[in-house]
């Protein structure tokens, strides 16, 4: 007997092959791209990638709409910098101590907003955010506040980081598609579309929240720690709400709810921030109005369009 | 549709640059990386920028350094270290400038020295006084910039001299502004240990320093010192004025951030600022050099407003990279740096010597002159200011005018 | 007496994070959005106070209302140019409608910011006050003319914003549309001219706290970071939609900061209501008057 269609897996399964062409296509950009310049470009566009895929798991598929993935970042980022600094802990160790310790922040938060949906539960989140950074801002003795923290780098090699990171987005999207595969995915997406419904199947909504958050928030982990060995710099400006902001628009403007579209949104308009530096003055103004009217015109997102395009070809 | 568009007008625009009139010969490329807009200071960016663009236009209409003319580029970096960072990198690696200079935020100058160690570029310190970035004992680095030491060995010196008995210091939560508290305190120990201090710090981005002021009402201390910036610091005059803490006949507020001279300064504190003394780093009866002249009188044709010692030091940090090329008669970094080391640099604010010492004074320039003054007027302009400590001599308590009550 | 000082301050305080805040629990309560502009809109106000008083020559009493009015005029486009999407049209938006407005109020703070900053210039201004009187003692606290007049227009236009929602008609209609939107619409009221209203006062209200606290702050394009996360923290504290509780999170967070500020650190101040904000949610999920709770 043949085997049942599951559209859902099919729909993942193309999305994962899309998204695996894309991070192939950016593999490549080193024969044609040079200067360690442009490399480090494209390399900050990949850690936003990672963000953008981290907090479409946690709010594209199982509705949770935190605002707080740049502070994750920030505070992964800041273990791996304190525990270098005070303990001279080798990377090898600060950097899982990162995602440990953010899954544990996460786990918290989850905890924090189990009863909470919509806009209470997102500006929940962001007084979470902003407790973090405020805290790590203004603890100058232990972090030096506002001026930073030195790293030390796992390589001096630009290209080298390059494909680090690259590996890091592979990593984390591997691991987002074997979860969504299962059960867990669609317990998810049951858990974002109508918690009550699910609950009433017997899908244990809280256990899937906590599960989403602690996942979610150690990918920002793991993605701001990498950074900071990267820029060698650690400043609370990571957790900033503004970066909160730009991930959500990039994963919105590249389309929720899929993989492609986080990471294509993370990557292009990482880039188009920095293509528009050519406008000088009017850089900010210009992203700004690029940011509105693709929100309000182009529901869906950039993978949307494609994909639309592309699937109903193959129907 | 959209990104057609937008294809095209960047095309239109690439070839206007094109067309624009070129210089026979190739331009020396500077970068600057500074702050043009929030949430860094804005204002500090905009007077290092006029400072750069005066000196630059000058020296171009004179026919430029070893015969090219000087092309500065410019970098946002929003005041945030990681924008610093990145900006330096691009303005380095990818626009192959051949010295850095302008930068004017401790916080981000940390981050950016960082990188010209790394490509070993010559950078230049226009106006970051924290001790941190000598103390990193970079060759490349090079100090014009005043440095937290100088200026609270000339507060404690001050205070001492004043013969208070309590003072209390308020410090934004920076580097700069904990770093100068707390050495003035210790320096002060040092000078006069019978004077109390004891310093608060205050988060720069709050709005509101009641609070922090309240309890200075029911036992004012003789000085409020202020180790702050713009925004808080206006905001923290206004509100002890308010509380009517200061000034009194008892107390008085002293400033080491350098703020009477920001052009938004008087906009901002009203009658607040009346009675302020304030250590600064420019005053129109120091010696003024033939060059700082010129500046000054340019700076009024363009901006209708006096000159401060910020576009003094912008200038003043292109001035010692146009040197180092023309002693070192060529741009390679190398050879920049170590002519950058070696010579005698003629500053735009006097006598300059760069010493060797390790610390505080790594390749700083220790000896920059400095005054002490008070404002008696609102609105008052610089030269019209009360003399405390006229440049290189003593300090002179005597002058020091209270309000009546 | 210290503490009675840090209380008074607190309470005044308190009335101008009131003034900030409703605005933004008027919105939350009707279309339960999260407006990352609402910064910029006190901004906005205060711009325009302060760009007509002394550009114009303007008397500061002529220049508040010039600031409702831009506030007012702000808070209309945006809901007619951005927020329609959002309820008219299910099929696209209707399930995204959170991540879309914060993903477009975003952008349009960023954008009203860096034009601010381009248009006008980044130095920060003081505004000019209502009274010149700089500072007088009232009993044993000291104030100024600009603090005192503000705190008394701040309860002034809640007290006024309360009976008009409470007695109008089309505070009334605000209230149907609040509580059901499908059942307001198909009881005969226009919920989108409602909502239109509603952005208005709401971008109103911003407008003249930020015009109101012009010579408090010294207003500077990035201003707008401030009372948007005071707003944020108060509303979600007064309990979503409940303008009385908007209202009395908002004393309680200006006298708690002051209290704290003092007592424990200065460095923190501002992390204090967010931390508030959590350990109250911990307990009360629904906030301190909770979505039950009295709503006007």
């Amino acid at each position: 007997m043949k085997p049942i269609h599951n559209l859902w897996q099919e729909r993942l399964r193309f999305d994962m092959r899309a998204a695996l062409v894309i991070i192939a296509l950016i593999g490549l950009l080193p024969a044609v791209v040079y200067g360690p310049y442009a490399l480090g470009i494209i390399l900050v566009s990949v850690y936003f990638a990672i963000l953008a895929l981290g907090w479409n798991l946690l709010a594209g598929y199982t509705g949770q709409f935190s605002l707080a993935p740049a502070a994750f970042a920030m505070i992964g980022a800041y273990t791996t910098a304190l525990l270098d600094h005070y303990w001279q802990v080798p990377l090898a160790l600060g950097i899982p101590a990162a995602i440990v310790v953010t899954a544990l922040f996460g786990l918290m938060l989850g905890k924090l907003v189990l009863n909470l949906s919509g806009p209470y539960l997102s500006l929940t989140t962001l007084a979470f955010a902003e407790i973090a950074r405020v805290v790590i801002g203004n603890s100058h003795e232990f972090t030096r506040g506002d001026q930073g923290m030195h790293v030390a780098t796992l390589t001096d090699n630009r290209l080298a980081y390059y494909y680090i990171f690259l590996f890091a987005l592979v990593v984390v999207l591997a691991c987002i598609y074997w979860l969504l595969k299962g059960k867990l995915g669609r317990f998810m997406m049951a858990v974002r579309d109508d918690p009550v419904g699910a609950e009433s199947r017997g899908i244990n909504v809280v256990r899937i929240k906590m599960i989403a958050f602690c996942i979610s928030c150690s990918i920002c982990g793991l993605a701001g720690s990498l950074y900071g060995t990267f820029s060698q710099l650690v400043s609370p400006e990571l957790g900033l709400l503004q970066q909160t902001g730009l991930i959500l628009s990039m994963v919105v403007i590249g389309g929720m709810g899929s993989l492609s579209g986080a990471i294509l949104g993370g990557v292009l308009i990482y880039l188009g921030s920095e293509w528009l530096r050519g406008f000088g003055d009017i850089q900010m103004i210009v992203f700004a109005l690029l940011v509105i009217v693709f929100a309000r015109y182009i529901p869906g997102g950039l993978w949307g369009m494609v994909a639309a395009r592309l699937q109903g070809r193959r129907s | 549709m959209m990104f057609r568009c937008l294809r095209y007008l960047a095309g239109l625009m690439g070839f206007a640059f094109l067309l624009s009139p070129a210089f026979a010969a190739d331009p020396i490329l500077i970068g600057v990386s500074l702050t043009q807009s929030p949430p860094g200071s804005v204002v500090q960016g905009t007077q290092v920028k006029d400072g750069m663009e005066i000196l630059k236009d000058m020296v171009n209409a004179k026919g430029g350094v070893l015969g090219r003319p000087i092309k500065i580029l410019y970098e946002d970096n929003q005041g945030i270290p990681e924008k610093g960072r990145a900006a330096t990198e691009k303005l380095i690696s990818s626009d192959k400038v051949v010295a850095m200079a302008g930068g004017h935020q401790s916080s981000v100058c940390l981050a950016e020295i960082e990188v010209a160690h790394r490509y070993k570029v010559p950078y230049v310190n226009t106006n970051c006084w924290s001790d941190d970035v000598r103390k990193r004992g970079y060759p490349e680095v090079f100090n014009t910039s005043p440095y937290n030491t100088l200026v609270s060995s000339s507060m404690a010196t001050t205070l001492a001299t004043m013969g208070v008995k309590r003072v209390v210091a308020f410090a934004e939560n920076t580097d700069y502004g904990i770093g100068q508290a707390k050495l003035t305190g210790e320096l002060l120990k040092a000078k006069a240990p019978q004077i109390e201090y004891k310093y608060e710090t205050l988060d720069r981005a709050s709005k509101d320093f009641t609070a922090a002021v309240l309890p200075l009402r029911a036992n004012p201390p003789d000085v409020i010192v202020m180790s702050m910036l713009p925004p808080a610091a206006y905001l923290l005059m206004n509100q002890v004025y308010e509380q009517g803490v200061a000034p009194t006949a008892k107390t008085l507020m002293y400033d080491g951030g350098g703020l009477a001279d920001y052009p938004d300064f008087w906009q901002n504190v009203k009658e607040g600022g009346k009675y302020l003394l304030s250590f600064a780093l420019y005053h129109p009866q120091m010696k003024q050099t033939p060059l700082a002249s010129d500046i000054a009188a340019e700076y009024k044709k363009r901006t209708g407003g006096d000159i401060n010692r910020l576009v003094l030091q912008a200038a003043d940090s292109l001035e010692l990279v146009i040197q180092g090329i023309e002693s070192a008669k060529s741009t390679d970094s190398d050879k920049l740096i170590k002519a950058m080391q070696t010579m005698n640099f003629k500053s735009i604010r006097g006598v300059s010597d760069f010493s060797n010492k390790p610390g505080f004074g790594y390749q700083q320039w220790l000896e920059i002159p400095y005054v002490n003054y008070e404002l008696t007027a609102e609105k008052q302009p610089i030269a019209q200011t009360v003399l405390i400590q006229a440049p290189g001599q003593k300090f002179d308590a005597s002058k020091i005018v209270h309000p009546a009550k | 007496m210290l503490a009675f000082d840090l209380l008074a301050n607190g309470l005044i305080y308190g009335c101008f994070y009131a003034l900030m805040a409703i605005g933004l629990a008027m919105i939350f309560g009707v279309l339960k959005i999260v407006n990352f502009a609402h910064g910029e809109f006190f901004m906005i106000g205060a711009y325009t106070y302060v760009l007509v008083a002394l550009k114009l020559g303007v008397s500061p009493w002529l220049a508040l209302p010039c600031a409702a009015v831009s506030g007012a005029l702000l808070g209309w486009l945006v809901e007619r140019l951005l927020m329609r999407p959002m309820y008219q049209g299910y099929a696209s938006w209707g399930f995204m409608k959170d991540e879309y407005a914060v993903v477009v109020t975003f952008g349009l703070s960023l954008l009203l910011i860096n034009l601010v900053d381009k248009i006008v210039g980044p130095y920060s201004f003081r505004g000019p006050p209502l009274i010149d009187v700089s500072r007088f003692a009232l009993g044993p606290i000291m104030l100024t003319g600009q603090k005192a007049i503000a705190a008394v227009v701040s309860v002034l236009l809640m007290i006024g914003l309360a009976l008009f929602i409470k007695r109008s008609v089309w505070g009334k209609q605000i209230q149907a549309v609040a509580q059901n939107r499908l059942g307001a619409s198909l009881a005969g009221i226009d919920a989108t001219r409602t909502t239109s209203l509603i952005f208005m006062i709401s971008g109103m209200l911003a407008a003249l706290s930020g015009a109101l606290l012009a010579p408090l702050v010294n207003p500077s394009p990035d201003i707008g970071a401030f009372p948007a996360v005071k707003s944020y923290v108060i509303v979600v504290l007064g309990g979503m939609g409940s303008i009385w509780g908007a209202m009395l999170a908002a004393l309680i967070l200006g006298v708690s900061e002051a209290f704290f500020s003092v007592y424990i650190s200065y460095d923190y101040r501002d992390a204090f209501g967010l931390i508030i904000l959590v350990v109250v949610l911990l307990f009360r999920p629904q906030g301190l008057f909770g979505e039950k709770g009295r709503e006007l």
